[in-house]
């Protein structure tokens, strides 16, 4: 961490991007589909430079997306807390995985995350999301590495042209 | 869970922290949550946070403004003009039908005072624009880009060129959300245009679905009827088309008859639609005064609307169900 500034610009881009693809429109019926881009982005933070690791953290982000979505105040910041403790709970192992484990890590964080979700979906008593809502942590699973290789890409590169 | 053996005490220490920390955090979400569910406390809250996000919205929904824009000037001038034609005959035609429906309004408020009845308020609209965005798939709400400065108010009817959409349900700054018909928190008292059987229509959960669950076994009502609003409760003008009926579920067995009715207004197609404000000062007023006492409890029924609505109550009939 000796260059925290230009990581900082970085984290902070990727994360408004996550932020704004979250709420951008989505063609049609395919909504349900949508990855979960915040989760994904505190899980490449959290494992590859050490940030997102205060639990605190992922409720403020967590609040931020109720507010910006529309949820029940505390819906999304509960996922995130849970995702946040899980994540360092077994970062170092999962760190040291390799890819494909690494990618069923994460797959099985936000099927939990699906699942605290649907809760508070039931107990608020709407209706039940469709089969599609389930199909979203397989797709962002398969979106991870290209994540995963764009972020680290760019962060090599802000590192080589800051020094 | 429980840290083995090979942890060091330090580590173990620091994992019962982060247990008590997490659990902190939970609670807080849980105790936030329920506060939201119940409203009112944490609606204030929400208010200023939204001004905090709504970059975010206006952001997103930048790309379609502006394709919108483009398209629009780029539209070539013969279809412009076709579309313009087509606008003046629509126009001609509904001029028409209002010189009609003015004269027989004239007729009406002459009946009126002959009645001495209570006198009709005028409604007022305003138009209000969809948000681009959906906000939470599994909630029925809308965004709309009027708010409190435009004059929206908690509980205002929105419809559409079919029919009723919902009504407003929270009103922020630049920007109000709009329960619809559909969602299952909401309730609308109808009445059945071929045979005036008054009920009240609750949403299912389903996208434009409205069931009806507390009709008599005997009540008169078949698919294909036509379900008006009845204006009891005062929220709601009387006659605004809400949907049609699609099927009648007579089970014996069951105490009620039960059916279910699609949404006259196509919400999915539609980015412009009407709020109804009520036009004269003295109700607005009235409004205001009562959202200003019950700041925040505003899910209560408006009390002073009932001069509007008795018009509608024949006194030969009961009341509905």
């Amino acid at each position: 961490m000796s260059s925290r500034q230009p990581s900082s610009t970085l984290l902070i881009i990727s994360l408004t991007t996550a932020l704004l693809l979250t709420i951008v429109p989505f063609p049609g019926g395919w909504d349900p589909l949508r990855p979960y881009w915040v989760a994904l982005v505190v899980i490449y933070w959290n494992l590859e430079a050490g940030r997102f690791r205060h639990l605190g953290q992922g409720f403020l982000l967590g609040l931020l997306l109720d507010v910006m979505t529309g949820t029940l105040l505390g819906q999304h910041a509960l996922g995130l807390v849970i995702l946040v403790f899980l994540l360092e709970r077994f970062r170092a192992r999962i760190r040291f995985f390799p890819p494909w484990q690494q990618a069923a890590a994460i797959l099985v964080l936000l099927l939990n995350d699906r699942v605290i979700h649907l809760w508070i979906i039931a107990l608020e008593g709407n209706a039940w999301p469709s089969w599609l809502w389930w199909l979203a942590p397989l797709l962002a699973v398969f979106l991870w590495p290209w994540l995963f290789l764009l972020l680290d890409g760019l962060r090599r590169r802000q590192r080589v042209h800051s020094s | 869970m429980n840290p083995s053996g090979s942890y060091s005490g330090a580590i173990a220490a620091d994992f019962s922290s982060r247990i008590a920390r997490l659990m902190f955090y939970i609670v807080l979400c849980l105790v936030l949550m329920t506060l939201d569910f119940r409203g009112q406390w944490v609606e204030r809250i929400r208010d200023t946070s939204t001004l905090l996000v709504e970059p975010f919205w206006l952001l997103v929904e930048a790309p379609a403004t502006l394709s919108r824009s483009l398209k629009e000037r780029w539209q070539d001038r013969s279809s412009l003009l076709a579309e313009r034609d087509a606008l003046q005959v629509d126009l001609n035609r509904s001029r028409a039908r209002l010189l009609v429906l003015d004269e027989l309004e004239r007729e009406n408020d002459r009946l009126r005072e002959l009645l001495e009845a209570s006198q009709r308020i005028d409604r007022g609209f305003q138009a209000v624009e969809l948000r681009q965005l959906d906000l939470n798939p599994y909630s029925h709400r809308l965004l709309v880009d009027r708010g409190a400065d435009q004059g929206l108010r908690v509980g205002q009817p929105v419809m559409d060129a079919h029919g009723l959409v919902g009504q407003v349900d929270e009103v922020f700054v630049h920007s109000a959300s709009v329960i619809l018909l559909s969602d299952p928190d909401h309730a609308l008292p109808v009445e059945v245009e071929r045979s005036r059987v008054r009920t009240i229509a609750y949403g299912s959960g389903r996208s434009g679905e409205l069931t009806l669950n507390d009709l008599p076994m005997n009540a008169d009502i078949q698919p294909g009827d036509v379900l008006l609003s009845s204006g009891l409760g005062g929220r709601f003008q009387a006659g605004l088309p809400v949907a049609d009926v699609l099927s009648v579920d007579r089970s014996s067995g069951e105490a009620f008859a039960s059916a279910t009715a699609r949404v006259r207004a196509r919400m999915r197609g539609a980015r412009h639609l009407l709020v109804v404000t009520q036009g004269t000062a003295a109700i607005l007023a009235e409004q205001d005064s009562s959202i200003d006492d019950q700041a925040a409890s505003a899910s209560s029924e408006p009390v002073g609307e009932s001069a509007s609505t008795s018009e509608t109550v024949p006194a030969s009939e009961g009341d509905g169900p």
